[in-house]
C-alpha cells in the first residue's frame, strides 16, 4: 500500500497544511517586533516599542495617539484582561462542579430518560453562539437584569457546563464500576467513596474539562459581545473592537502575548493529559 | 429503601444541570420564538402584539406598508448557506490526506502533530482572524510577496470578498473538522484495506469501496460540527468580508445592536436554528442507518 | 450448628432492554458453614455472579433473606455488611498506593495510622508481598496485583470472602499456583470463602462444596467427588467432566448384573438393584470409568490424544452411535485405527432414572 513516491506526496502535502495553520501566527509574531508604525511589510527594525507601549510605558504612539491616548487605552485592555480572568475563573468553577455532577449521574444511574437527557446536554454545544446570545440578551433584557459581569458568567456556564460534561464522561466511561463496589465493599459511604475513590479517579478528566472550560471563556467572543454590560468589556472583545478600528502596531504586540499564552496553557493541557493516573 | 436513597442522589446529581439550562438555555431559546412573532416598537423594543411579517420580509408576503419584501434576505440566507458547504468542502479536502499522513507516523511524531493541529483550538479566535487581515491586506504579505516576485503589477483585491470569508472560516474550522476525522481513520481497519488490494481492487477501488464508507463516520461527524457554527459566523464576515461577503449572522447582529429590531433579529435566529436543527436530525437519522449496518 | 450464611428463597428479576424479564436468581436456598470453601459453578448467565453480588450487597433482592450469622443483611447497602469481595478486574485502586490500598478499609472505618501501617504489613506479608507496600498497582505484575485484591479484602477480616472469578486473569501456571495458595490462606484465615468460577476444574480442585446453578436455579450442591461421580442430572454431569451418556434399555438381568442398550445397540452393564426388563434410564460413565479388555464394547479409535500422562481417545462403537472419549493410562500400541474393546465395572455406572 505504501509506494513511496505516494508517501513523499502524502508529506509534502501534509507540511504545507501545517505551514498554512503556523505561518499567520508566525507573521503576527514578527510584525510586533517591527519598528516601523506605518506599513507593517517594510521592516524599519527591531523594536520592544509596541510591548512597551501596551503598559504605557513608552512615548512612541500610533496614528494621532499620544502619549495620555495610550495610558487611556492601557487601562482598558488591563480592565479587559481583568474582566476575562474574572469571568473565566468563575465559569470554570461553576461549569466544571455541574458538569462533574452530571456526568457522574448519567455514567452511574439508569433512569428512563436517559438517552434524551445526553443529547439535551450536547444543544447548547450545537446552537451556533449568535443564537444562544440574542436569546440571553433578550432574556436578560425582558427580566430587567442589568447586563454585567454576572450575565456574562451565566452565558459562558451554559454551554461550558456541556463541555466539562463531555469531557468528565468520557473519563468515567472508561472507569471500572467495580472500584466504586470496591469501595462501598470495604465500608466506604457513598459520600466516603466520591471522595476517596471517584473524584481522585476523575482528577485528570476534571481537570481537563476545567482547563477547556477556562480556554474557551477567555476566548469566548460571540455570545460576550451580546450580553456584556457597558463596563465590562472582555479581551476578545476589546481586540474585536480594536480590529475594527483600524490595524495598529500594538494589536500585534498584544496577539503575540495571547499566542503565547495558549501555547502555554495547551502545553499544560497535554502534560495533564499524558499523566496516567493508573 | 435503598432506590429511594439512590433517586435522593441521582435528584441532587441533576438538580443543578437541569435548573440551569432550563433557565439559562432552553427558555431563551423559547423567547426568542415568541419574540419572532411580535411587533417591532417604533425606536426599538417591541409590542406585545402578533406579527407575521417578520417572516413575510424574508420570505415575500411582506404587506409593502409597514414592512417591505427585500430578496436580499433570502440571497444572503442562501449565500450563507454555500460558504459554510465550501468550508465544510474545503476542511475535508485538506484534512483527509493530512489524516492519514498523521496516523501512519510513528508513534512520538504522530503525538507532535496531533499536538500541533490541537493548539490553534487553544489560541485565540479573534487573533487567528487577525492574522488573516494582516496577510489579505492590500499592502499585506500576500500582495507584497507577489509584486515583489514580479506575478502581479497591481495588489490583488482578496480582503473584502467572499474569497477572503471562506478562507477565514476554513483557517478557524480545520481542527473542528480534523479531530473527528482523525479518529476515524486511525480507527481503520489496515487488514482489510490490504485485503481489498490482495482480492485485485486498484487503489481508487478500494478507497471508494473499503476506505471511504469506514471513514464515513468521522467525514460526516467533521462535516457537521464544521457545517453548524459556519453557518451562523458573524465573526468571520465581520473580520474579513466586506458588504459582498455579508452571512445571515451580520444581518441578525444589525438587527440587535444598530437597527434595533428584536422581532426581526428573532426570526432571522429561528432561521438559523431551523437550519442547524434539520442538520442535526439528517446526521442522527444517518448515524443511526450507519450504526445500523455495523 | 447453625450455618454462617443462610439464604432463603432469594429471587431477583432483571428487566431486559426488549421490555422482558429475565431470572437472574429463581428463589435460590443456599446455607455456607463457617470456614467452609464453597464454590458457585456454571456456564456464564447462570446467576452465579448475581448471587455473589446479592450476598456484597451490589443487588437488592426482589424477594428472600440473606442472613449472616444469625444479622439479616438483606436490606443493607454493601459498606453496611461484614463481607468482602475480591474483584474479577482486581478493582485497585490506581492513585494510591499498595499500603493504602490494602488499608483502605480500616482508612474509612477511622483506625489510627500507626495502628493501620502494623496491620497492612502483617497482611502484605500473609500474602507474600512484604516490603512492596510503598509501590503503585500500576508498577505490579498480574500475580502480585491479584494478591493485593486478596490482602485489601482480607484485612478487615470478615466472616466471609466472596471471590468473583479471580484468577480468571492469570495465566495457567499461575492459575494452579493461586489455586493452593487461596486453599492455604484459607485454611490459616478460618474464614468462609464463596468462590465463583466457570471453570470445573478450579472448582473440583479447591472446594469443600460445590454449587452447580443454571438459569438462575441450583441444580445441585455437593463436595467434588459427589457431584463428579453422582450427578443428579444431565445438565451437571456434562457440565462437570467430560463424560458419557448411554440412553439405554434395560435387556435383561444376570445375576448381580443389569444388561442394557442404547437404540443402536451399544451394551453397557449396570448393577441390577432390582432393576426389571423394558426399565429406561441413562448411564453415565466416565472416561476413565473405560478399559481396554478382550470383550466389552467393540469399536475403532477415530482420534487419539496424548494430554499429560493418559492418552484420550475417541472410540466410535461398532454398532453406530456417538464415540465414547476414554482415558487410559497405558496405551501402548493404541492409535487412530485401532478395533478395541472397552470394559467397564458395572458399579462405576451412575444411572439418571427419569431418561
Amino acid at each position: 500500500m505504501r509506494n513511496p513516491w505516494g508517501w513523499v506526496a502524502l508529506t509534502a502535502f501534509s507540511l504545507l497544511f501545517f505551514t498554512f495553520i503556523y505561518a499567520p501566527l508566525f507573521v503576527i509574531i514578527g510584525y510586533s517586533f517591527n519598528s516601523n508604525p506605518v506599513n507593517m511589510m517594510i521592516w524599519e527594525g527591531f523594536t520592544f516599542d509596541w510591548y512597551t507601549g501596551l503598559f504605557g510605558l513608552s512615548d512612541r504612539a500610533t496614528g494621532v495617539g499620544n502619549r495620555a491616548a495610550y495610558i487611556e487605552s492601557t487601562d482598558q485592555m488591563l480592565a479587559a484582561l481583568r474582566t476575562s480572568l474574572t469571568v473565566a475563573l468563575f465559569t470554570t468553577t461553576i461549569s466544571t462542579v455541574i458538569g462533574t455532577a452530571t456526568a457522574i449521574a448519567l455514567a452511574r444511574y439508569r433512569f428512563r430518560g436517559r438517552g434524551a437527557y445526553n443529547g439535551f446536554l450536547m444543544m447548547p454545544m450545537m446552537m451556533p453562539d449568535i443564537v444562544l446570545g440574542i436569546g440571553l440578551l433578550i432574556f436578560f433584557v425582558t427580566l430587567g437584569m442589568q447586563l454585567s459581569l454576572l450575565t456574562i458568567i451565566i452565558g459562558h456556564c451554559t454551554f461550558l457546563t456541556s463541555y466539562v460534561f463531555i469531557i468528565v464522561q468520557a473519563r468515567m466511561a472508561g472507569l471500572d464500576p467495580a472500584l466504586e463496589e470496591a469501595s462501598a465493599d470495604l465500608g466506604a459511604s457513598e459520600w466516603t467513596t466520591l471522595r476517596k475513590v471517584l473524584l481522585p479517579q476523575l482528577a485528570p478528566g476534571i481537570m481537563g474539562g476545567a482547563l477547556l472550560a477556562f480556554v474557551i471563556s477567555m476566548d469566548d467572543l460571540v455570545i460576550t459581545y451580546f450580553i456584556s454590560g457597558v463596563g465590562d468589556t472582555t479581551l476578545p472583545v476589546f481586540i474585536f473592537g480594536m480590529i475594527r478600528r483600524g490595524v495598529k502596531p500594538e494589536i500585534n504586540a498584544i496577539a503575540t502575548l495571547i499566542i503565547l499564552a495558549s501555547v502555554i496553557i495547551a502545553a499544560l493541557g497535554l502534560w495533564l493529559r499524558s499523566r496516567k493516573i493508573d | 429503601m435503598a432506590l429511594r436513597r439512590q433517586s435522593v442522589i441521582l435528584g441532587a446529581l441533576l438538580a443543578p444541570v437541569t435548573l440551569f439550562l432550563g433557565v439559562f438555555f432552553v427558555l431563551p431559546l423559547l423567547i426568542i420564538a415568541v419574540f419572532s412573532f411580535l411587533t417591532p416598537g417604533l425606536y426599538g423594543g417591541v409590542e406585545w402584539a402578533f406579527y407575521h411579517w417578520n417572516y413575510g420580509r424574508i420570505f415575500g408576503w411582506a404587506d409593502g406598508i409597514m414592512e417591505v419584501y427585500e430578496p436580499i434576505y433570502l440571497r444572503i440566507l442562501l449565500r450563507s448557506l454555500i460558504f459554510a458547504a465550501l468550508t465544510v468542502i474545503v476542511t475535508l479536502i485538506l484534512c483527509y490526506p493530512v489524516a492519514f499522513w498523521v496516523s501512519g507516523l510513528p508513534d512520538r511524531w504522530r503525538l507532535v502533530f496531533l499536538f500541533l493541529i490541537t493548539l490553534p483550538f487553544f489560541s485565540s479566535l479573534i487573533v487567528r482572524l487577525y492574522a488573516w487581515l494582516l496577510i489579505l491586506k492590500p499592502t499585506g504579505l500576500f500582495n507584497t510577496v507577489l509584486m515583489n516576485l514580479g506575478l502581479i503589477g497591481q495588489p490583488l483585491e482578496i480582503l473584502y470578498t467572499p474569497t477572503a470569508v471562506v478562507l477565514g472560516m476554513v483557517y478557524v474550522m480545520i481542527p473542528f473538522m480534523f479531530l473527528p476525522l482523525y479518529a476515524s481513520v486511525d480507527n481503520l481497519d489496515r487488514a482489510q484495506v490490504e485485503a481489498s488490494l490482495d482480492l485485485g481492487a486498484n487503489r481508487i477501488q478500494t478507497l471508494v469501496k473499503v476506505i471511504l464508507p469506514q471513514t464515513l463516520p468521522g467525514i460526516l461527524g467533521g462535516a457537521v460540527i464544521v457545517f453548524i457554527p459556519s453557518v451562523g459566523n458573524f465573526i468571520v464576515p465581520d473580520v474579513l468580508g466586506g458588504a459582498k461577503g455579508l452571512m445571515v449572522g451580520n444581518l441578525v447582529e444589525q438587527q440587535f445592536l444598530s437597527s434595533r429590531n428584536w422581532p426581526f433579529g428573532s426570526a432571522l435566529s429561528m432561521i438559523i436554528m431551523a437550519v442547524v436543527l434539520t442538520v442535526l436530525l439528517i446526521a442522527v437519522a444517518r448515524a443511526r442507518k450507519v450504526g445500523g449496518h455495523a | 450448628m447453625a450455618p454462617l450464611l443462610e439464604i432463603r428463597a432469594a429471587r431477583r428479576d432483571f428487566a431486559t432492554p426488549e421490555g422482558g424479564k429475565i431470572c437472574a436468581l429463581d428463589g435460590v436456598d443456599l446455607d455456607v458453614g463457617a470456614n467452609e470453601f464453597v464454590t458457585l459453578l456454571g456456564p456464564s448467565g447462570c446467576g452465579k455472579t448475581t448471587l455473589l453480588r446479592a450476598i456484597s450487597g451490589f443487588e437488592m433482592l426482589d424477594s428472600g433473606t440473606i442472613q449472616l450469622g444469625g444479622a439479616d443483611l438483606t436490606a443493607l447497602p454493601p459498606f453496611r455488611r461484614p463481607v468482602n469481595t475480591v474483584f474479577q478486574s482486581y478493582a485497585l485502586f490506581g492513585h494510591i498506593t499498595v499500603a493504602r490500598n490494602v488499608g483502605y478499609a480500616l482508612e474509612v472505618a477511622g483506625v489510627a495510622k500507626a495502628q493501620r501501617d502494623v496491620e497492612v504489613a502483617e497482611t502484605l506479608e500473609k500474602v507474600g508481598l512484604a516490603g512492596m507496600g510503598t509501590r503503585r498497582p500500576s508498577q505490579l505484575s498480574g500475580g502480585q496485583r491479584q494478591r493485593v485484591a486478596l490482602a485489601r479484602a482480607i484485612i478487615a477480616k470478615p466472616k466471609l470472602l466472596l471471590l468473583d472469578e479471580p484468577l480468571s486473569a492469570l495465566d495457567r501456571n499461575l492459575r494452579q499456583q493461586m489455586q493452593i495458595e487461596l486453599k492455604n490462606l484459607q485454611h490459616r484465615l478460618g474464614i468462609a470463602f464463596i468462590f465463583v468460577t466457570h471453570d470445573q476444574e478450579e472448582a473440583l480442585t479447591m472446594s469443600d462444596r460445590i454449587v452447580v446453578m443454571r438459569a438462575g436455579a441450583i441444580e445441585q450442591i455437593g463436595t467434588p467427588r459427589d457431584i463428579y461421580r453422582h450427578p443428579r442430572n444431565r445438565f451437571v454431569a456434562e457440565f462437570i467432566g467430560e463424560t458419557n451418556l448411554f440412553a439405554v434399555t434395560v435387556d435383561r438381568l444376570e445375576g448381580d448384573t443389569a444388561l442394557a442398550r442404547t437404540a443402536e445397540g451399544v451394551e453397557v452393564l449396570l448393577p441390577a438393584d432390582g432393576r426389571k426388563a423394558g426399565e429406561r434410564l441413562t448411564a453415565i460413565l466416565r472416561p476413565a470409568d473405560f478399559t481396554i479388555a478382550a470383550q466389552g464394547i467393540p469399536g475403532t479409535v477415530t482420534r487419539a490424544v496424548y494430554l499429560g500422562s493418559d492418552l484420550h481417545l475417541s472410540v466410535a462403537p461398532e454398532a453406530g452411535g456417538p464415540d465414547i472419549s476414554v482415558a487410559i493410562r497405558d496405551g501402548l500400541g493404541v492409535g487412530e485405527g485401532t478395533r478395541l474393546h472397552l470394559a467397564h465395572d458395572p458399579a462405576r455406572v451412575h444411572v439418571l432414572e427419569d431418561a
